[in-house]
């Protein structure tokens, strides 16, 4: 039995996915192996307490490409066969992962948040239906199992006490159909939230675009940063620098008051680090209310109005 | 000779004139309705021409002018014709004169005195247009509409009409005059005034030969500015005459109150009104039969926000746009000229301005001479709905009512646990039989402020005795708003689901204490087969005091004010009932200035409460202008409202506009059930309302 | 030239929770339905295509029961040419894929849209699951489109942070579709009900392989302890806000 680990990284540096992959697999029975593909693995820093072997999948490509990791995965399993694959359940994993587990008739389970064993099989645990509902699922067929796990959910393993052992190999691409260009960054933006010390977001409970400038004289009077979720960046109504979540910014201020927010995973992924969660909602069954320290039911414009007041 | 001549090129003329605004009519396409019970619509529309019942409302200085000017132009269009028919075919042809004797004097006093009623008439007019110039006649655009036509030549077509008639009739009077100058028999005393000038120029010296040379020309001037005043009225705001009439005949009775389903087997360019070849016949004329008087201008609460729309701008923009295409202007080939074929939105009338209305009705129950501008509103909209064109947020409305059946987006097993916090369980009317069925809206059924309202009503019927029951989760949104937001697929859908649903309830009645649902059921699913017996609920709550089955304890001697909802007073004609309850439990009631027929709508109807606000900067809503307007009152305890979008919108400006403190809202059942002096509501909980500190 | 789009039908669940008799799935009569938000993205964006290259056929396809047919409605009264149901119970991204691929598959299409993911299930697999079966190059996550018609496209992929990978991927190519990437038209529910008078396609889906999990049980989870829920007026709770605030910033 043996678990393997596909580490992400990006523009040479290591992924914090990598990490908490590593001690999910820990979990797992069988020696823990970490490969790293790209033009240059050894510059990845993947000594981590609990990985027993790191290989180096030297390919031509440095930045991440479908194909690429897929054809090194591939390899990778039909020489070592491990039980386990775990990769991140990230955007690029996204593009290859289930490619490979419909290829080779894995078994596979993305956005999991639980794993164990039990009596010899692998149970694994996801949301449905918008977080409401987990699931138990489990993958009868004695095959290998695939599973993309979701970020921050386990704790990044650990500095390694000794170095593990490191395989070099090569792998040959036979041919990238999806050929990265360049990265593109964020234009530099009026302000850096993931620097500030106390976030006010605002989400889809606001409505109306014309009700921006009532939060935004508010965060200046109360000294807060403005923040957002997503849909108001989708329409357009908020700067993505602004954005907070999973394909936005991760931030961890000591203050996040949330108005209007319902707290979907996408977004907590992004802010459930924060010292302290109060979250104002109409809806008593916002999401956000689980992951929150302080919450109130209420019309987040009454408040909003009254918090005026008091700065 | 000549004068038959000219006469003839005149009628001619107007013939002319009054063939190719029947051909402009003809363009637009066919409307259902038509012409049915024309009887009826005659003696309707006569009598209101006759009565100016709608001139004089709200306008009795202006209406009472125009009183005069019409009947004085009336009997001097009869006495002239009565003159022709005289002097051109009973005389010469039927040897039958019967110009003579006490005909003759009733005849010249009536003549005079009219006349002079049409003078007094017109100063009247010219004094309140050229000095008093109050805000309705002013054609500025509001600052919200850019304009791009010269307004000028609308204000000299005004002064020209006014002066034309005030040349006729001073003309007409100085014919008289110089005539009797010329013998000056004494009977001519029955003719007060041409007796009276005449005695002026007789005392000038102007008798004899030459009165009877100068009435020979004067003659000849007023007939030629007649005959040209006659042939001009089918090119200039003279038309109003015929068309104004011609409209109040034609008129849809329940325009706005109860819109026109779609063609069936429509194509999708067919949807709507996209150019003006699309507009009905009947709304062509009435572009016509506008003279811009302004009233709908002053009364739409969109206009008074500063919004992009002018009811009166439509219509005169519509007009420009059918004269230019397909009228007398385009026949003639004088710009600005407008292609027949082009579509209007995004041309001649922006699509912000189509969605600032509330449909509220305020500029259709105006209007004097019954143009329509709501239901031509609604026909845009259509347009606007089938290419997409709206605000995201309405778009996601319409698609959150389809999924789930309610405007909040909540799942449908939520609409009944607002009565799960009463004291007693309210029947559910899918199984069990009940007297009422109580049409609860989404509103009431979801937003809290609104829930307490229901456990204040249901509390009270339930003391009344009244036997009800509602839907629960069966019940999804009436649609009213959907229907005047344009989706009227969508309406269509959400109806025929809820005439199955209640068709399969056993029930004598419906009520609902939301005037949009109240409407739609009562008045517009008829046509699809949802033909109930539909109340309001302070309609049954008036029945159930009436009939001693509640008893109001306490008098509340409060000072309060009431605001009727659009859809209950100007749509559906609902208001005393209200009142008289307000009455029964001892309030003191004071009206606003514009109250019943002309109450300030809140602003939220038509769909509106789901769009992006259009107000500029600076300006205050419809409903803080209407709480300033509550609050000027003076020591007015309560707001009183009976809509729940009214509870929503007013409880919010009260707070915005400053007033929070000074005046308090309450929706009429909380008042009755204070006044039965019951328990408290249960429900109320963490929801306290702030005591006056 | 064709552009087929994998679409779902949703199932929301409110705030109240049953589960059918077996445990393993919620109870229908607790869900509403709705097409997916990505996969509105993605027919927008097939329309979008069509539109600027002057002419496509745009092909709509759903793995789903006879009531999955709603979104497939949805898709044709936006503008969608034809559409297709592939007969067969929804279950794993792996068992959809190959479901999807029996109808996509004959199409040859030039191109292939889906949603990143679904709002109920959330997998994001059955896209490049379904390129694995056509044997096409795929990019998952893409926020923005250019192509001309013929030739690799250029896509940009939205990367965690907001950072963005400018891609270039051969055609014919799998794209999934990120929110965000448009707005979707409206479908009035006239077009709807006009759809509803269109023949949709039906196939069956061919006797599947393995399923890639089996759902063991379906439960609620527990709640937390939640926040500590704040209580008064608005304004009392303002006051208990900024007090926690002004505590918690020292």
């Amino acid at each position: 039995m043996s678990v393997l680990v596909i580490a992400e990284h990006t523009r040479g540096e290591v992924r914090d996915i990598t990490y908490e992959l590593i001690t999910a697999g820990h979990a797992l029975e069988g020696p823990l192996v970490v490969a790293a593909i790209g033009s240059d693995p050894g510059a990845l820093d993947l000594n981590r307490a609990g990985v027993d072997e790191i290989i180096h999948v030297r390919v031509p490509q440095a930045d991440f490409e479908n194909d690429v990791y897929q054809q090194a995965l591939e390899a990778l399993i039909a020489e070592r066969r491990p039980d386990h694959i775990l990769v991140g359940f990230s955007v690029n994993s996204l593009g290859y992962a289930p490619a490979v587990a419909t290829k080779l008739g894995l078994g596979f389970a993305s956005d999991v948040f639980a794993i164990r064993r039990e009596a010899g099989t692998t149970v694994a645990t996801r949301a449905f239906y918008g977080s409401k509902v987990h699931a138990e699922l489990d993958f009868p067929g004695q095959r290998a199992v695939m599973l993309m796990l979701r970020p921050t959910i386990w704790p990044a393993a650990g500095a390694a006490s000794a170095p593990p052992s490191v395989t070099e190999r090569n792998v040959t691409i036979a041919g990238s159909r999806a050929r990265h260009k360049e990265f593109l960054d964020l234009p530099k933006a009026d302000v850096d939230i993931t620097g500030a010390d106390f976030l006010l977001a605002i989400g889809r409970g606001i409505g109306d675009k014309e009700n921006i400038a009532l939060f935004e004289r508010l965060s200046e009077k109360m000294a807060a940063t403005l923040a957002s979720s997503r849909p108001l960046v989708d329409a357009g109504w908020m700067p993505s620098s602004r954005q907070v979540g999973q394909s936005g910014k991760t931030v961890k201020p000591k203050v996040y008051l949330a108005l209007g927010i319902s707290g979907a995973v996408q977004h907590l992924a992004g802010m459930k680090a924060s010292g302290t969660i109060i979250a104002v909602n109409k809806d008593p069954e916002a999401a956000l209310f689980n992951a929150a320290h302080y919450g109130a039911v209420a019309d987040l414009f009454e408040v909003a109005r009254e918090l005026e007041k008091l700065y | 000779m000549v004068w038959y001549v000219l006469v003839t090129v005149s009628t001619a003329v107007l013939f002319w004139g009054l063939t190719r605004l029947a051909f402009k009519y003809r363009l637009g396409r066919r409307r259902p309705l038509g012409l049915d019970h024309l009887p009826r619509r005659l003696a309707r529309g006569l009598a209101s021409v006759f009565s100016h019942d709608k001139l004089r409302t709200r306008q009795p200085v202006a209406g009472g002018a125009h009183m005069l000017i019409f009947y004085g132009f009336l009997v001097l269009f009869i006495g002239t014709v009565i003159l022709a028919f005289q002097d051109d075919f009973a005389k010469p042809f039927l040897h039958f004169d019967f110009w003579h004797g006490s005909f003759y004097l009733t005849y010249s006093l009536f003549l005079d005195v009219f006349g002079a009623t049409l003078i007094v008439g017109l100063a009247v007019m010219a004094v309140v247009r050229g000095g008093v110039k109050p805000p309705r006649l002013n054609y500025r655009r509001p600052a919200g509409e850019p304009g791009d036509y010269d307004r000028t030549r609308y204000v000299i077509g005004d002064w020209v009409l006014v002066a034309a008639l005030v040349f006729l009739a001073l003309s007409g009077f100085l014919l008289e005059a110089l005539r009797i100058a010329e013998r000056n028999p004494s009977f001519e005393v029955w003719s007060p005034v041409g007796w009276t000038l005449a005695q002026g120029l007789r005392g000038l010296g102007v008798s004899g030969d030459l009165a009877a040379n100068a009435h020979h020309a004067v003659w000849w001037v007023h007939g030629v500015v007649a005959l040209a005043f006659v042939s001009s009225i089918p090119f200039t705001k003279a038309v109003h005459i015929i068309a104004s009439a011609a409209n109040l005949v034609v008129r849809d009775e329940r325009a706005g109150k109860k819109l026109p389903r779609p063609v069936p087997g429509g194509k999708p360019g067919e949807v709507g009104y996209a150019r003006i070849t699309d507009l009905s016949w009947q709304h062509l004329l009435s572009l016509d039969a506008c003279t811009k008087c302004g009233r709908c201008h002053v009364a739409c609460p969109a206009t008074a926000a500063g919004y992009p729309l002018s009811p009166r701008d439509l219509v005169l923009d519509l007009r420009e746009v059918a004269e230019g295409s397909l009228g007398i202007r385009a026949t003639m080939g004088i710009p600005p000229l407008y292609e027949k074929e082009a579509p209007l939105l995004g041309n001649a009338i922006r699509p912000e301005t189509i969605w600032s209305c509330t449909q509220c009705m305020a500029c259709v129950q105006v209007c004097p001479v019954g143009i329509e501008h709501v239901p031509i509103i609604n026909q845009l909209r259509r347009r606007l709905v089938e290419q997409g064109e709206m605000d995201a947020t309405l778009q996601a409305t319409f698609e959150t009512i389809n999924t789930t059946g309610n405007s909040f987006g909540e799942p449908r097993r939520k609409r009944g646990r607002w009565s799960r916090e009463l004291p007693f369980e309210i029947k559910d009317i899918r199984q069990q039989p009940a007297d009422l069925l109580w049409y609860v809206g989404d509103f009431a059924s979801f937003d809290p402020r609104n829930q307490r309202v229901n456990r204040a009503l249901a509390q009270v019927l339930q003391q009344g005795g009244a036997d009800f029951g509602i839907l629960h989760e069966a019940e999804k949104t009436a649609g009213c708003d959907v229907r005047r937001a344009g989706e009227e697929g969508l309406w269509t859908s959400l109806a025929e689901q809820n005439i199955a649903t209640i068709s399969a309830c056993d029930f004598n009645r419906i009520f609902s204490s939301d005037p949009h649902t109240f409407h739609t059921l009562k008045n517009e699913y008829p046509e699809l087969g949802g033909k109930w017996n539909v109340l309001h609920h302070s309609e049954l709550l008036l029945e159930l005091v009436e009939a001693g089955r509640l008893n109001p304890r306490k008098k509340l001697g409060y000072r309060a004010t009431y605001h009727d909802p659009c859809m209950l007073g100007r749509y559906n004609g609902v208001y005393e009932a209200p009142r008289r309850l307000l009455e029964a439990v001892g309030v003191e009631l004071v009206e606003m200035p514009r109250n019943r027929a002309n109450s300030f709508c809140c602003g939220a109807g038509g769909g509106r409460i789901w769009m992006k606000e259009l107000r500029p900067e600076g300006v205050k809503r419809p409903s803080e202008q209407r709480i300033d307007e509550a609050v000027a009152l003076g020591g007015i305890d309560y707001f009183v409202v009976a809509c729940p979008k009214d509870v929503t919108m007013y409880e919010d400006a009260i707070k915005t506009s400053g007033h929070q403190g000074e005046i308090k809202l309450r929706e009429i059942s909380e008042l009755i059930l204070e006044a039965l002096d019951l328990a408290p509501d249960p429900g109320a909980g963490a929801e306290q309302e702030e005591e006056p500190k | 030239m064709k552009i087929v789009v994998c679409v779902k039908l949703v199932k929301v669940v409110g705030d109240e929770v049953e589960f059918t008799a077996d445990g393993l799935d919620v109870d229908s009569d607790y869900l509403e339905h709705a097409l997916n938000e990505w996969d509105a993205c993605a027919v927008e964006e097939a329309l979008r295509i069509r539109e600027r290259l002057g002419q496509a056929e745009v092909i709509a396809v759903t793995a789903g029961d006879k009531k999955s047919e709603e979104a497939l409605r949805r898709c044709l009264a936006m503008g969608a040419d034809r559409a297709v149901r592939v007969d067969s119970a929804v279950t794993d991204p792996i068992s959809t894929a190959n479901a999807l691929a029996s109808a996509v598959a004959p199409e040859s299409p030039d191109l292939v849209l889906c949603g990143v993911q679904s709002s109920d299930s959330v997998q994001g697999s059955t896209g490049t699951a379904l390129s694995e079966l056509l044997g096409l190059p795929r990019v998952a996550v893409v926020k923005k489109l250019e192509w001309s018609g013929a030739g690799p496209a250029t896509v940009h992929r939205e990367l965690e942070g907001g950072l963005v990978d400018v891609v270039e991927v051969d055609t014919p190519a799998v794209l999934t579709i990120q929110t965000g990437i448009n707005q979707p038209r409206y479908a009035t529910l006239r077009a709807i009900k006009l759809a509803e008078q269109q023949e949709i396609t039906l196939v069956t889906a061919p006797a599947g392989g393995d399923p890639a999990y089996r759902v063991r049980r379906m439960f609620t989870p527990p709640k937390g302890e939640g926040a500590q829920m704040l209580k008064g007026n608005p304004s009392e709770i303002a006051s208990q806000i900024a007090v926690i605030i002004k505590e918690r910033l020292k």
